[in-house]
């Protein structure tokens, strides 16, 4: 009785969760794919003034102690001599906006979510060394990160999938050339043929084509260490006498892979693809070293990221860790969205 | 026996084939181990000239590979024109260095994610689960070498721990008890922030394993037999999930020597990393596939041991 | 010493602080100095290189880690005053000059010796400058020993006299033999005779095998690591070096190198950002190290389009492009459009000057009748407007033949200091409508585009000083010199003003009145800053730390910043 109250609470629980996860993720999606409203400013606005200011206090209560129903806040200004100390001017409350029309510039926004007046700037996330607005650069940035690196991992991890499923299934001489192949590509210096690659491309590369090559080397590039996981859990599940039995009973090879080994191999490809997201956000700053990532001043969260591997800003600049807090909810997300694909699958459904 | 000849014989081949492709590659992309100096107004241009000659530079491809292998035959592993010195001696002492301190962290980082990830995978759903899932999130999140200057800043303000290097100024004076403290000190940081880029791997790997094994049939049998939970989980469980924690365990060994460039650089280890990352950004050729191929050495033993466990492991395997 | 006569390019690729910059550095800003008995002896010095060591060849070392160590343990004839920027008598104690400044003659002090006991005579110092003159030997230092397309003659007049004979007069005159480490022929002539000096002094070359007359010699070297440098009890200087051991470890990452200062693993630290100077003197006093911002320094930040003779290389939309970039107006638009006030405080927190022409103020060459760059982008605006370019409804501007223009910014990924210049440059461009595309790209694709392909529009890079005297930047004015970055090649005659530079160029570097060379050279300033071959952008200051208590500590702007009297340096009573 006891027992089954607790299962019907990790269950709920679950289901929780898994709405958790969903829900964060969409907001996400949706909110890359609406920043051009979302987005209080344009990415690549910039405020030199305000280098490195942190996020702006949003208050209700004025000075004389009234409280206001829309928030207002003070324009921050540096302390003369101390860079980087904001202080508050009090003269004069902004409050903030909302459906503001935004001026013309490089987004092509009509109209933004909120805003306030100049001269005062809305920075809900602190801003970045050049005094640009971090949560507008956050939500573009997803447009890039978020859509490279699950295109990026899928590619690879279905690669892999693939050539380890049959590899462990089928054992023998296309085994051993997969696997030979696999650590022909474990052990490549890619590092110079990207170099090679870029040497090749014109200059001045769209966002678009960084994007898609950086999919596509990612993921051609990184089939291979699932390929060798994948292989050794079909190898463990192929010796499994349920999988012997059906093969036994006449089961062909597709019906086999298919119902019984491939469903052990999917726990670890998932496995791989929730680790694989984050790495290749991130490796993009990597890419963005050998001219092949996103160009300045258009965001991605692996360049933001990047800022953090500067000591100075990583110790003084807390705000700039939200692209980092983003990222493990979505590693966090996906991997739950990960653990019940696989549950679903284990229990057949799929 | 006969499998395993084989498969350094495999290993051979997979050498020779890298460092063929290495070769294409860099021949392929911009630059060579002189260009750097081009730009350096100290040397004039024919002095470049002069030193491109000098090291066979302006020779074609093929040349400067059968150059490559003859010194490679003679163990002197090429010539770094950076350090006008064999390649050999410049990489053994650092790829020894590089050795302990990956070897270090790679045992740190199992010996705290597997019995994590068993114990998660046995309480799935649970807070200690969740906790566990997080924190893996947060360390895939930030890079390691962000993880490295974290670890920086904590060694500087708190001084408890040396903030970089290998040993200390006074270490040749120091009794044996005194080296291996100075050692273990320095090793400390490194080690952790190595150990904890790789936990997250682990930890999701080995959780998912046996999750997955505990809700295979003869678990389940064994379960309903009333084995207990404990003895479940370390003498059934866990053996079952062993097959693709092996491959794991090989691409870990695989990556040993490549794995802790970065650290290295920001940890002032007196590895491999900073000579490697100098080399690559220099064009030094072969100090790159000099690395590149002891590196490849390790991925060939790796998989092989992997394999050979599998087989060990499992002997229904063997049959194949 | 350092190869101290030209300008050398910053290649500090910002995470990894790897090529070039490695310096050393100790430093205390001396000010301040309590009840102090006068120097002592004792004690040691904790000093970081950003990368190892290449060799310990003084012929053939060319990169900074190496050259650090050297100036450390060799000595020159003369020695450049780093704080003064004058020459002082080093090796020789005394010369003279006649024949017109063709003819001079050193006298070496009495008695000296290497660091290995060896005395040491004119023999070694006609041997070492026959091998810095050997052309298969190929010395980097070789050509600046080339006066009037002739090398110098070197000849021994007796044990302790040699004579340099010149083929015309030398402006720079005696600052030349700053630069030039005198070798112990005794250690050296068989490797010389057997065709392998070049290969000598390797990094594994045991130390008992080298000898120098600097103040310190090599005792152990452990790879990757750090070298330990001992005194060397045969110092020429009375009493010197105070120090006992001066050691040099191997910090590749530049934040790394302030966090192991601040927890007081190094003694000094060198080149510091302008984030790691404020962020550690929020707690210098209590952590016992003093930093000093020593003032702008001599390295200069540039901008400059490509107008380079493209022969027949197929690029035609850079060929049309490149109509835009030989218009001196054009130039000055861009230059006046560019906000360097945002520069100094965005990229070095105000830590850093604004420049107009390619001479800093860390150097008493600068001329200072030149106005300071302003901001303008108004007159940007004119200057486009006269040269026939105009501006579309949506602000974007276009030439006469209504094109949109556009170009691409290079720039060395990675780099904290330029490639932040570049993201605000194309800021301010867009301002007055020009469509700028950054492209940030490895190093040595950059040195591909520059030097091999042609292939870029616009770049920006950093210059570290070499020398406070124009002749540093000689290879890079000369429209034939080798690092005349915009201009390598050429389709015609260079234009008159290149003609002229040219010819003050060549003239100032023969004239030995000061006076009269600094007209020469205040011309060539204002010519640039008319002309803006190359766009002057900003220059940083020279931020040093050092544990308190080293005495006669003296930062210069000059490199070494702070090891440059490494003799010198003591520790105070503790």
């Amino acid at each position: 009785m006891i027992r089954g109250v607790i299962t019907r609470g990790v269950i709920t629980s679950r289901r929780v969760s898994l709405a958790l996860a969903a829900g964060f993720l969409a907001l996400l999606y949706l909110g890359a794919l609406g920043a051009g409203f979302l987005a209080p400013y344009g990415f690549d606005e910039q405020d030199r003034e305000h280098t490195y200011a942190p996020p702006v206090r949003l208050r209700f209560r004025d000075g004389g102690g009234r409280l206001h129903l829309r928030p207002f806040l003070y324009i921050g200004v540096e302390k003369p001599g101390a860079p980087g100390v904001y202080e508050e001017d009090r003269a004069r409350a902004f409050p903030v906006r909302f459906l503001v029309p935004a001026p013309p510039g490089r987004t092509g926004a009509r109209v933004r979510l909120f805003g306030v007046e100049e001269p005062a700037r809305i920075f809900l996330l602190g801003t970045d060394r050049f005094g640009r607005d971090q949560l507008s650069r956050l939500l573009y940035g997803a447009r890039i990160s978020l859509f490279s690196g699950l295109l990026a991992a899928g590619l690879a991890v279905a690669l892999g999938l693939l050539a380890g499923a049959v590899a462990g299934f089928r054992g023998g001489w296309l085994d051993q050339v997969l696997m030979r192949t696999s650590e022909l590509f474990l052990a490549l210096p890619w590092l110079y043929l990207l170099l090679a690659v870029r040497a090749v491309l014109p200059l001045d590369l769209a966002p678009s084509g960084s994007f898609l090559l950086l999919v596509a080397v990612l993921g051609a590039v990184g089939w291979a260490r699932p390929a060798r996981l994948v292989r050794g859990a079909v190898l463990s599940a192929r010796g499994r006498d349920y999988v012997l039995a059906a093969q036994g009973f006449g089961g062909s090879d597709g019906y086999v892979l298919r119902r019984h080994v491939l469903p052990q191999a999917v726990g670890v490809a998932l496995t791989q693809l929730a680790l694989l997201v984050p790495q290749y956000v991130l490796a993009e700053v990597a890419m963005s070293f050998l001219g092949l990532g996103v160009a300045e001043p258009v965001p991605s969260w692996g360049t933001m990221l990047a800022e953090l591997e500067r000591y100075d800003v990583l110790i003084s600049y807390q705000w700039m860790l939200w692209p980092a807090v983003l990222l493990t909810g979505v590693v966090l997300s996906y991997h739950t969205l990960a653990e019940h694909i696989r549950e679903r699958l284990q229990a057949g459904e799929v | 026996m006969r499998y395993v000849a084989s498969r350094l014989g495999y290993g051979l081949l997979l050498l020779l084939g890298v460092s063929i492709l290495s070769f294409l590659l860099a021949d392929l992309s911009p630059g060579d181990a002189t260009a750097e100096m081009r730009l350096n107004p100290r040397i004039s241009p024919g002095a470049v000239a002069a030193l491109r000659v000098r090291y066979g530079l302006d020779r074609p491809l093929p040349v400067r590979y059968v150059r490559w292998l003859r010194s490679v035959a003679s163990g002197e592993l090429g010539w770094s024109v950076a350090f006008d010195a064999p390649v050999g001696p410049l990489l053994w002492r650092r790829a020894g260095n590089t050795l302990v301190l990956a070897v270090t962290a790679m045992i740190l980082a199992w010996i705290v994610a597997v019995p994590a990830g068993v114990w998660a995978a046995a309480r799935q759903g649970s807070w200690g689960d969740r906790l566990g899932l997080a924190a893996s999130a947060v360390l895939l999140a930030v890079s390691e070498l962000v993880l490295a200057l974290l670890g920086l800043a904590l060694a500087a303000s708190t001084g408890l721990l040396p903030a970089g290097g290998m040993a200390s100024l006074d270490y040749d004076a120091l009794g044996g008890w005194g080296r291996a403290r100075d050692l273990a000190a320095h090793l400390a940081l490194p080690a952790v922030v190595l150990a904890l880029s790789a936990f997250p791997v682990v930890h999701r790997h080995v959780r998912a394993a046996v999750a997955e094994a505990l809700e295979s049939p003869f678990v389940q049998a064994a379960r309903g037999n009333g084995i207990p939970r404990r003895r479940l989980l370390w003498r059934h469980a866990l053996p079952a999930a062993a097959k693709p924690l092996v491959s794991l365990l090989g691409l870990s060994i695989a990556g040993l020597l490549s794995g802790s460039v970065l650290v290295e650089v920001i940890l002032s280890w007196p590895g491999l990393g900073p000579l490697l990352l100098q080399a690559i950004l220099a064009r030094d050729l072969h100090v790159v596939v000099g690395a590149i191929l002891l590196s490849s050495v390790f991925l060939v033993l790796g998989n092989l041991v992997a394999d050979l466990l599998l087989y060990w492991v499992d002997p229904r395997v063997r049959g194949t | 010493m350092s190869g101290i006569l030209r300008r050398n390019l910053l290649l500090a690729a910002g995470l990894l602080a790897l090529a070039g910059c490695g310096s050393p550095a100790t430093q205390p800003a001396g000010g301040a100095a309590k009840a102090d008995d006068g120097p002592r002896r004792g004690g040691r010095v904790v000093a970081a290189l950003g990368s190892e060591p290449r060799t310990f060849n003084p012929v053939t070392a060319a990169d900074g880690a190496s050259l650090s160590v050297i100036q450390a343990m060799t000595a020159n004839l003369v020695h450049i005053d780093r704080q003064d920027q004058e020459a002082k008598p080093a090796l020789a104690e005394r010369w003279t000059v006649d024949d017109g400044g063709r003819r001079y003659t050193l006298v070496l002090r009495p008695a000296l010796r290497f660091s290995d006991g060896h005395p040491a005579t004119a023999d070694d110092v006609v041997f070492s400058f026959q091998v810095y003159l050997d052309e298969k030997i190929d010395s980097p230092q070789r050509d600046l020993l080339i006066v009037g397309g002739q090398p110098i003659q070197v000849r021994r007049i007796d044990d302790r006299t040699v004579e340099f004979r010149l083929a015309e007069p030398y402006g720079v005159a005696e600052r030349l033999f700053d630069g030039f480490a005198i070798l112990p022929r005794h250690l050296l002539e068989a490797a010389y005779k057997a065709g392998t000096l070049a290969d000598a002094w390797g990094t594994d070359t045991p130390p008992a095998k080298m000898a120098g007359l600097g103040p310190f010699r090599l005792r152990e070297r452990r790879a990757g690591e750090r070298l330990v440098l001992e005194r060397n009890p045969f110092y020429w200087k009375k009493d010197k070096p105070y120090l006992d051991e001066l050691v040099f470890l191997t910090v590749p990452n530049a934040d790394a190198q302030a966090v192991r200062f601040q927890a007081g693993e190094l003694d000094v630290v060198d080149r510091l950002s302008a984030e790691s100077f404020d962020r550690l003197s929020r707690g210098g006093a209590r952590r016992g190290y003093q930093l000093t911002d020593a003032g702008p320094g001599l390295d200069l930040n540039f901008l400059f389009f490509n107008q380079n003779d493209l022969g027949n290389r197929r690029l035609p939309e850079l060929r049309r492009r490149q109509g835009w970039f030989r218009q001196t107006a054009f130039r000055q638009a861009v230059s006046a459009a560019i906000d360097r006030g945002s520069l100094v405080h965005v990229v070095y927190r105000g830590r850093a000057t604004p420049l107009n022409s390619h001479e800093t103020p860390g150097s008493h060459w600068l001329n200072k009748t030149l106005p300071p760059p302003r901001y303008a982008p108004d007159e940007a605006r004119r200057l486009l407007r006269q040269a026939g370019f105009s501006w579309d409804a949506a602000g974007a501007l276009h030439d006469p033949a209504g094109e949109r223009v556009g170009f691409t910014l290079l720039v060395v990924a990675g780099n904290t200091e330029r490639g932040p210049m570049a993201t605000l440059i194309q800021e301010d461009l867009r301002k007055i409508g020009m469509d700028v595309r950054i492209a940030a790209l490895e190093l040595q694709a950059v040195l591909d585009r520059l030097f091999t392909s042609y292939d870029y529009d616009a770049c920006v890079l950093g210059l570290d000083g070499g020398d406070a005297d124009p002749n540093p930047s000689m290879s890079i004015l000369l429209s034939d010199g080798s690092h005349h970055f915009w201009g390598l090649t050429h389709g015609g005659p260079p234009a008159p003003w290149e003609a002229e530079i040219d010819r003050l160029m060549k003239t100032q570097i023969a004239e030995r009145d000061p006076a009269q060379r600094r007209r020469l050279y205040d011309r060539v300033q204002e010519i640039v800053m008319e002309q803006r071959p190359l766009i002057a952008l900003v220059t940083p200051n020279v931020l040093v730390g050092a544990k308190a208590g080293l005495g006669n500590l003296r930062p210069a702007v000059l490199d070494d910043h702070l090891l440059w009297n490494v003799e010198e340096l003591y520790w105070r009573q503790r």
